[in-house]
């Protein structure tokens, strides 16, 4: 995802902004990092490029 | 009806499912109702759009005809998996893993939304359409496709046990809860005898 998109996204759970912590980035995407709400402490990860901004509850859904 | 508001089984109906088939599609969709409904959605380039429940990627393919700033987000990876062969997972779409009844977007975010082929499988349906007209801004357009209530025996008594399909009435009794005041509906068929799609057209209102 690109950094910018911290503009629109929030937690799921309490609408409150989230901060990026970036662990592997390429040509300007963030490729693998965490978002991490500022108010709840709730965290999401980013994997492959993509956020995933599921509620902890709906995440232990597999891949079929 | 009444059966909107007991869906909790319908989250773990599908779970099981999407694990056996890509998704039961129960009403058919098809290019030119696409184009029909784009047309009613009727975004500006440029717009910022949402595609809620984005799939495999058909409606998010409509939508980039329109603009070029299509954000996309599906629970399921697994899903979105042909969005990504189609567009890749960078460029053209931004894509979100993510729940439409708890969207993860700020208030006032977008210039149109979009759903189509999602809501039957939401627990909560009105709770999803609030959610849309939080994350657009007043005045924006939604456009959410769902199956219209069948005639087949069949697919009534999947209706009835899992999936929402409503009417034309239930469809009003969803979005004036969820806070609409403008919105119409359409049926739309791609030929005689297949199942039916009701395509709603609200405006977001002024908060």
């Amino acid at each position: 995802m690109k950094e910018s998109l911290l503009d629109i996204i929030c937690c799921p759970l309490d609408k409150h902004d989230l901060e990026l912590e970036v662990e592997d980035r390429e040509d300007g995407e963030v490729l693998e990092g965490t978002l991490t709400c500022t108010d709840c402490g709730e965290t999401y990860p980013i994997e492959d490029g993509i956020p995933n901004l599921l509620p902890p509850d709906m995440r232990e859904e597999a891949p079929a | 009806m009444g059966l909107l508001e007991d869906k909790g089984r319908a989250r773990l109906f599908y779970k099981y499912l999407s694990t056996v088939y890509d998704r039961i599609n129960p009403f058919v969709w098809d290019e030119r109702m696409r184009a029909e409904a784009l047309d009613w959605l009727d975004p500006a380039a440029g717009d910022r759009v949402l595609d809620v429940g984005c799939g495999t990627g058909f409606g998010t393919e409509g939508l980039l005809e329109r603009t070029d700033d299509v954000h996309a987000l599906d629970q399921s990876v697994h899903q979105m998996e042909k969005a990504f062969a189609k567009f890749g997972t960078r460029d053209r779409v931004k894509f979100y893993r993510g729940d439409a009844e708890r969207l993860p977007f700020a208030d006032d975010t977008f210039d149109a939304v979009w759903s189509s082929g999602s809501i039957e499988y939401w627990p909560h349906p009105v709770a999803g359409l609030r959610e849309i007209r939080r994350v657009a801004k007043p005045g924006a357009t939604v456009l959410v496709v769902g199956p219209d209530y069948p005639n087949s025996r069949l697919l009534q008594r999947l209706a009835d046990a899992i999936m929402l399909f409503y009417d034309a009435e239930e469809a009003d009794r969803m979005f004036e809860e969820a806070g609409y005041e403008t919105y119409e509906h359409h049926i739309q068929q791609a030929k005689p005898g297949s199942p039916k799609a009701i395509t709603t057209v609200a405006t977001v209102p002024d908060r």
